[in-house]
This record gives structure tokens, C-alpha cells and sequence, in this order.
């Protein structure tokens, strides 16, 4: 359906690829550093998201201590727990989710 | 060992039987077999066939071949690599049964030979000299010989296994007759295995000691092995449970239409709230900026506070002797002088940017008895500086100024409020006033004055904070050599002037042009205030003359005194008696006045100009003055009415004046300016700080008292009566 009502707004319809983060708790610092990793690896890996939710899961282990979950994904549905401070629901590229959180 | 081709074995052992079968083909060797085997019964396994003499006889031929005959030839694997059966790879004839590696040697063997030797020179390889080691090694020998038959036993070996055991047990028995033999007490060979072991420990104990015995190899696996078991520490276990990091919950559901809707309604947000969000993060990057600049002042207020004290510091330590002599030097020979005292320099202040200066002003701050103010500017009114500066110097820092004000034509004068020690006003030669607030830095004057009218039109000589209004505001007064003594009130955010008084010349009014009159001005060169009565003051005028005034009245004067005949610097009343004031002129006189009395009680006469004279804080008889000779006068009109008790030359005569001179209020020093910019302080020495005695009869009286008392005994002396009027007793004493 939305595909469908892009193609009718065809030329009304702006696409809008800047990140935007729709949830997050995490402090400022850290979440300008996480949405400028998981920006670049969603663009260096535009077509593999698998790849691209291994890639960012591992960086954020190294950088932020380990057991983060990433999920990559168009259409996807999650209820998590995580620890207080250690989530970050992001869109990107106008079709793109990506959700990150922390748990031990 | 490896134990190959079994089929020999077996071989042999068949023929072992058949020889036994036999039986007396043997040697001399085989009889004594045969008796012991007459003693036994042979067992025969169940299967074993009974044949007869003539089949026993028979021969049978056995062809050994080198071949295996039971190995297969034509064995196949299937290939999966070739897809076909493949002929396997022939098994090699060799089958292992069991290996065992070992050490043991022969007894025969060159390497044997060679331990046996060895351990005859060193002893046994392992050291036990304990008997009780010795014993259960032959023990374990005994086991050994039936096991593999080793040592001095294999000799026997040859025998065959089957006799092992009974070998084992004869041989022990012959050794047990060997050592007995050796032994010095006999004893029977026939007696029982156990009643020789219970013997045997003697005899090892003899055969340990009798040498040349041949000694036995040894096992070297026969050792003695102990141990402790100490004390086990007793593990515990303490644990503590933490607090687990907190958790959240969180969940939601990606769409396609969710993502793009987000995107729709950030984008609007973005665009109601662009132009404010932009304006915001500028006023907050100048906040921020601005913020930040106070900060960094803040920091620097600390440092320059912090770099101070150490200045400060560093200071102390080299001036310490100059240190020591401002408060502990008195000098011993004043002792031996009669009225006569001397001054001790101290420090010399000076600022490197004020080097060509004159110093023009020296004030005492009123609350930081060491903090003192000096104004730098000119008197040469040819040469005028288009730059003058306000340096506040304290003693305890001679090297650099702690305040530094800056302006830009010289500063004549300059007052520091008395109570409020942070307000300086200063007055400056082209006829501007300014009040600066030390406390916000030195950078900006928080009152100036502006304008043609607002201002004195000629150099501002004088300035002085007079008492608070009735509605509290702060005003100070000036005069100038354009005649006018103005008020200054600081207002919210200007300057408010008023003119006090206008000093017109009496009888000073002369021709102008078109046949108008003009009345003459005298201009005004200093200022004084009346100590108690706020409302009276005295202006020096540049051609001599003394006023009194009052704020009260700007038309009349109080009373006019003719006191020199050339400009009057200063003029200064007495700390202790507020009718008596002193004044100096460049005439070269001090004339010492009382209030209302036209002639002068004292006049003295210093040989040049006089620049500064002051009324010491301490004593009620004591002045001093500076002239252009270079040279410091201290009176003492008590010890000396007519000569000063101290003339000092504090710089060179031809080079240098001195122009300005201060009392410190609270410690026995003067400052001295000159005209090179630089202010030297002088310690004055005991003889020049005589305080009075009190009577014996009267110690109870306080040294105000007795210094007035003084004070009143002298003026009593010079006193003359004014002609047609009596004495004015009353007046002079009104205080006391």
C-alpha cells in the first residue's frame, strides 16, 4: 500500500534520507557516535543488512562493552528489554530501520 | 621386549617336550632334573591325545619357509576415487603383540659391566645407607626373580620359566647359606623360609659390614619415597550481590508507512520551527560565547590573584632586609642626638611607563594603611604629555604597581574616597574630573566628565571627596587655575556640577575692551577642607593669597590671609588642632597660620620652592616638607622652633625636585615624589616621632590630650596679642 500511494504522489512525494531518531534514552554523546556508525555502515552495506547488523552489532561490542542486538530491517516488529540508556531506534534512508539496544 | 615369530616359539617348546618325553638323552644337568621332576606329577590338559610309543616315535617334518603362508595375497579395497577394487598393500610379516620398552640390562651385557664397576667406585647410584631400605630391596628382588627373572638369577634363566619360582626360592635359600656361612654365628640351612627371613636382618646388617662382598645391581626403581601432609587452609567462600543495572522496556512495529509518516512529520516540524531554531542557536552560540568569556575572565581573575601573591612573595625575599628595617629599625644614635633625627630609605616605586614623569599627587588609602596612590603628569606646563597615569603601589609590592590607571593628558590630583577606599577620583590637566571604581578593573572611569561647560576650563589642581549629601549621594569638589571650586555630585549615571565659589580678586576689576570691566579671578592652586566643620575650606590662590571659605555662601569669603608672595602648593591643617593649618608656597616659605589670626605664627624660610607640606598623623607639633632642592624638612616646633630637626636630601640637586610628600597614617614612614616618576619611601628615625610624656602626676592623661596640651603651650609662647582685640582663648580651645 505504500508503495501504491508513492507511485500516485509520485511527484508530491519527497524522500527524505537523513537519520532520524524516532526513540532513544541514550546520552548525547554516545548517540551521536552510534547514529554516525550505524549511518555509514547502513551505507556501506545498503543491500546486506544482514552484513550490515553484524557489522554494527561487533563495532558497537568493541566501543560500548558487549551484548548489543541490532536489528537492520524494512519491516520488522520488536518488544525488548534492555539496559536503561542503551537504545537507539533510528530511520534511515527513508525505508530503513535500524534498532540497537543492549542487553547482558 | 618384542616378541617375535611365534611359531618358533612353539617350535621349541614341542621339542623341549619331546626331549622331556625322552628323558635320559640329558647331560649331568638333566639327572638332577629328572629327580626333582620325579617328585611332581605332571598335569595333562583334557585335549591332549594319547598316543601310542610307535606314534610318539613317528617323525614328523615341518618345513620352516620364509614365507607367511597364512598371510593373504589377493586381498582387495574398494577405490571410491577409481570407482573399482583395488589390490590392498601387503601386510609386512611383522605382528606386534605387545611392546613394552624397558631398561633392565643384561647382567652379562658390556653396559652392565660398566654400572657394576661404576657404582663399586661411587656406591649405589641412589644413597641408602638405611638397613631398612637394604631389607626391602631384597624383598623386592625376591618378587623380581619370579616375575623376570633379573639379576644374579638370570644366570639361571636358561633353565627355563617353568622353574622360575622354584629357582627363586632355592636361590634364596643359598643366599641365605652364603651369608650365614660368612656369619660368626652358625646356623642351621635346613631350617624354614620364615625363621630365615626373621633372621635375615642380622645378616644383611653383616653383609653390609664385611666388604668385598660382590656387591648386587640395584633397581633403580627401588627407592624410598616420603611425604608430609601439611596443613590444609580451609577454603571459604563470601559473595555479595550487586544491584543489577537498570532495564527498560521498549518495543514497536516497522512499517513502511510508519517510517514514511515519521519522515512527513519531522520534515513539517522542521519547517514550522527552521527559522526560530536558527535564531535560537545563534543567540545561544552568542550566550554560550558570552558565557564563556566571563568564565575565562573569572579564571584569569584568579590566576593574576594567584600570580600576585607570588610576586608578592618573591618580593619579600628580596627586599627582606629593606622589610626588616621598615618595621624593626630604629636608629640607636638618635639617642645620643639632641633634636636632631634622620631618614632611612626604604623602597624606591617607580613604573616603567611613568619613568619621565612628575609625580604630581601622593594619597594615603584610608582603609589599607599600606596601599598609597600616585599621580603622574607634568608641571612643566610647556612640556605636557598627551598621556598621564594613576599607579596605586602597596609596600608590600615595591616592584610593580597593583592598580594602573591609565588616561590620556597628566593627572594632577587625585582623592581616595575615606569610605569607600575603592573610589578614586582624579583631576586632570586639561580641566576633566573622573571617578574610577578600582574594584571593576582600571580599564573605563565610571564617571567622567563631558563637555565644555561641564568641565574646568584650566588644570584641575586639587580634589577632594567631601561629605556625603543629606540624601546620601557622593560628591567631591575641586578647584582649578580657572578660579571656580565646583561640587561634583555622582548622579545615577552622570556627573552633576555646581559651582561652590568663583574667587574673584577684590577690588580686581579691570578695563576690558569697549570699555566693559572685567572682573579678575585669582586661580585657585589647592584645597583644604576644615577637619570638623565640613562646611569651611581654605584655597591657596597662584598669586598668594589664602581663602576661607564656605559651601554655604558662594559670593564672600570667611576671611582672606596675605600669606605669600608667589603661588601657594598646599595647605594642611592640623591633625590635632583643627585652628592651626601650614602652608608652603614657591617662595619658599612654610608659614604655620591659626584660624582667623592674619599673621602667621611661625614662618620659616627652606631656601627654594616649597612643594608639599603635611601635619604628622602621630604628633601634634610635628610637619614636614619637600622642596625643589631635592630636600626633606621635618619640624618639630617643640624641640625646635626655629630649625627644622631633620634636613635630608633624598635625590640629587641639579638633577632631580621633589614635588609631593604623604604621611603614612599608621606607621612611622613619608613618601617623597620627585619629577623622574619615582616615589621613595623614608623611614622616619625615633628622634623625628617624639611623643609626650605624661606627667607623673597625670598618667592617666591619653596622648591626644597631652599633644594638645603641647600643642596649646607652644602657641601660647608665640601668640601675639592682634592688635584691639584679646586673645582668643575660647576659640583655640574649644576642643580640648
Amino acid at each position: 500500500m505504500a508503495d501504491d500511494e508513492g507511485g500516485k504522489e509520485g511527484d508530491k512525494k519527497i524522500v527524505h534520507t537523513y537519520p532520524l531518531v524516532k526513540h532513544t534514552d541514550m546520552k548525547e554523546e554516545m548517540r551521536q557516535e552510534v547514529i554516525d556508525l550505524s549511518v555509514s555502515v547502513c551505507e556501506k552495506y545498503s543491500s546486506n543488512y544482514e552484513l550490515a547488523a553484524k557489522t554494527i552489532k561487533e563495532t558497537m561490542d568493541k566501543k560500548f562493552g558487549i551484548y548489543w542486538h541490532v536489528v537492520v530491517g524494512e519491516g520488522f516488529g520488536f518488544e525488548v528489554s534492555y539496559e536503561t540508556e542503551n537504545i537507539l531506534y533510528l530511520f534511515f534512508a527513508g525505508n530503513l530501520a535500524v534498532v540497537l539496544w543492549k542487553c547482558s | 621386549m618384542q616378541v617375535a615369530k611365534p611359531k618358533e616359539g612353539k617350535q621349541k617348546k614341542i621339542r623341549g617336550s619331546k626331549n622331556k618325553g625322552e628323558g635320559g638323552g640329558g647331560g649331568g644337568d638333566a639327572d638332577d632334573f629328572d629327580a626333582w621332576m620325579k617328585s611332581r606329577q605332571l598335569i595333562k590338559p583334557d585335549d591332549q591325545l594319547d598316543l601310542t610309543e610307535a606314534e610318539l616315535g613317528e617323525e614328523v617334518t615341518k618345513v620352516l619357509t620364509p614365507t607367511n603362508t597364512n598371510v593373504l595375497r589377493n586381498l582387495v579395497v574398494f577405490s571410491f576415487k577409481e570407482g573399482e577394487y583395488v589390490s590392498a598393500p601387503m601386510p609386512g610379516n611383522t605382528v606386534t603383540l605387545i611392546s613394552f620398552p624397558g631398561n633392565s640390562l643384561h647382567v652379562d651385557s658390556e653396559e652392565a659391566r660398566i654400572q657394576v664397576e661404576e657404582s663399586d667406585e661411587i656406591g649405589y647410584p641412589l644413597p641408602m645407607p638405611n638397613y631398612s631400605v637394604v631389607e626391602q630391596r631384597e624383598t623386592v628382588m625376591e618378587g623380581e626373580e619370579e616375575g623376570e627373572g633379573e639379576g644374579e638369577e638370570d644366570e639361571k634363566s636358561d633353565i627355563g620359566s617353568k622353574h622360575g619360582h622354584i629357582a627363586g626360592e632355592e636361590e634364596e635359600a643359598e643366599e641365605e647359606e652364603d651369608e650365614e656361612g660368612k656369619a660368626t654365628e652358625g646356623e642351621a640351612a635346613t631350617e624354614t623360609e620364615a625363621a630365615g627371613e626373621d633372621e635375615e636382618q642380622g645378616g644383611v646388617q653383616q653383609a653390609v659390614a664385611t666388604p668385598g662382598k660382590k656387591r648386587k645391581l640395584i633397581n633403580q626403581f627401588n627407592y624410598c619415597e616420603r611425604a608430609t601432609l601439611t596443613y590444609v587452609n580451609p577454603k571459604r567462600n563470601v559473595d555479595t550481590q550487586t544491584i543489577p543495572p537498570p532495564r527498560s522496556q521498549f518495543g514497536a512495529n516497522v512499517l513502511q508507512w510508519v517510517i514514511y509518516d515519521t519522515y512527513m512529520e519531522d520534515y513539517e516540524e522542521q519547517q514550522k520551527t527552521g527559522h526560530i531554531h536558527g535564531d535560537q542557536r545563534r543567540r545561544s552560540t552568542k550566550k554560550s560565547f558570552k558565557k564563556k568569556t566571563a568564565l575565562a575572565e573569572q579564571l584569569n581573575r584568579k590566576y593574576v590573584r594567584c600570580w600576585q601573591i607570588l610576586e608578592r612573595m618573591i618580593n619579600q625575599n628580596i627586599y627582606d632586609d629593606i622589610g626588616n628595617d621598615y618595621r624593626y629599625w630604629e636608629d640607636p644614635a638618635d639617642e645620643y642626638r639632641e633634636g636632631e633625627g634622620n631618614l632611612l630609605p626604604l623602597w624606591k616605586f617607580q613604573y616603567e611607563k611613568t619613568k619621565k614623569m612628575n609625580v604630581t599627587e601622593i594619597t594615603f588609602n584610608p582603609s589599607y594603611y599600606d596601599l598609597f596612590a600616585v599621580c603622574f603628569g607634568s608641571h612643566d606646563f610647556l612640556k605636557q604629555p598627551n598621556e598621564g597615569y594613576l599607579c596605586l603601589f602597596t609596600v608590600k609590592n615595591p616592584s610593580y604597581p597593583d592598580y594602573i590607571i591609565q588616561t590620556d593628558c597628566g593627572v594632577m590630583c587625585c582623592d581616595i574616597h575615606p569610605h569607600y577606599p575603592f573610589l578614586v577620583v582624579i583631576g586632570l590637566y586639561d580641566g576633566n574630573v573622573a571617578v574610577y571604581d578600582l574594584r571593576d578593573g582600571c580599564k573605563e572611569p565610571m564617571y567622567v566628565s563631558r563637555g565644555v561647560k561641564c568641565k574646568h576650563a584650566e588644570c584641575v589642581w586639587q580634589i577632594k571627596w567631601g561629605p556625603d549629601m543629606v540624601d546620601g549621594e557622593i560628591n567631591f569638589y575641586s578647584v582649578s587655575s580657572d578660579g571656580c571650586v565646583f561640587n561634583w555630585i555622582l548622579m545615577q549615571n552622570k556627573l552633576w556640577v555646581t559651582t561652590i565659589i568663583t574667587l574673584y580678586l577684590e577690588n580686581g576689576i579691570a578695563d576690558g575692551p569697549d570699555g566693559t570691566k572685567v572682573t579678575l579671578r585669582s586661580g585657585g592652586s589647592c584645597v583644604q577642607f576644615h577637619p570638623t566643620d565640613t562646611a569651611v575650606f581654605l584655597v591657596g590662590t597662584e598669586c598668594g593669597l589664602i581663602y576661607k571659605c564656605s559651601t554655604a555662601f558662594s559670593s564672600k569669603y570667611l576671611m582672606t590671609y596675605y600669606a605669600h608672595n608667589m603661588s601657594v602648593y598646599r595647605i594642611d591643617y592640623n591633625r590635632f588642632d583643627s585652628n592651626i593649618f601650614v602652608s608652603c608656597s614657591g617662595d619658599w616659605r612654610v608659614k604655620v597660620w591659626e584660624d582667623m589670626r592674619a599673621d602667621p605664627l611661625f614662618i620659616f624660610d627652606l631656601g627654594s620652592a616649597v612643594g608639599d607640606v603635611k601635619w604628622a598623623p602621630y604628633s601634634s607639633t610635628v610637619f614636614a616638607a619637600v622642596t625643589t632642592e631635592g630636600k626633606v624638612h621635618v619640624f618639630d616646633l617643640n624641640v625646635n622652633k626655629y630649625k627644622p630637626i631633620c634636613v635630608q636630601a633624598v635625590v640629587p640637586k641639579r638633577k632631580n625636585k621633589l614635588t609631593r610628600l604623604a604621611f603614612n597614617e599608621k606607621l612611622p614612614f613619608i613618601v617623597v615624589g620627585d619629577e623622574k616618576g619615582v616615589t621613595t619611601s623614608l623611614k622616619l628615625s625615633p628622634n623625628l616621632r617624639i611623643m609626650v610624656k605624661p606627667p607623673k602626676k597625670q598618667l592617666y592623661l591619653d596622648q591626644l590630650t597631652l599633644q594638645n596640651a603641647k600643642l596649646e603651650k607652644l602657641l601660647s609662647l608665640v601668640r601675639e596679642l592682634p592688635e584691639g582685640s584679646p586673645v582668643p582663648d575660647a576659640a583655640t580651645t574649644a576642643r580640648t
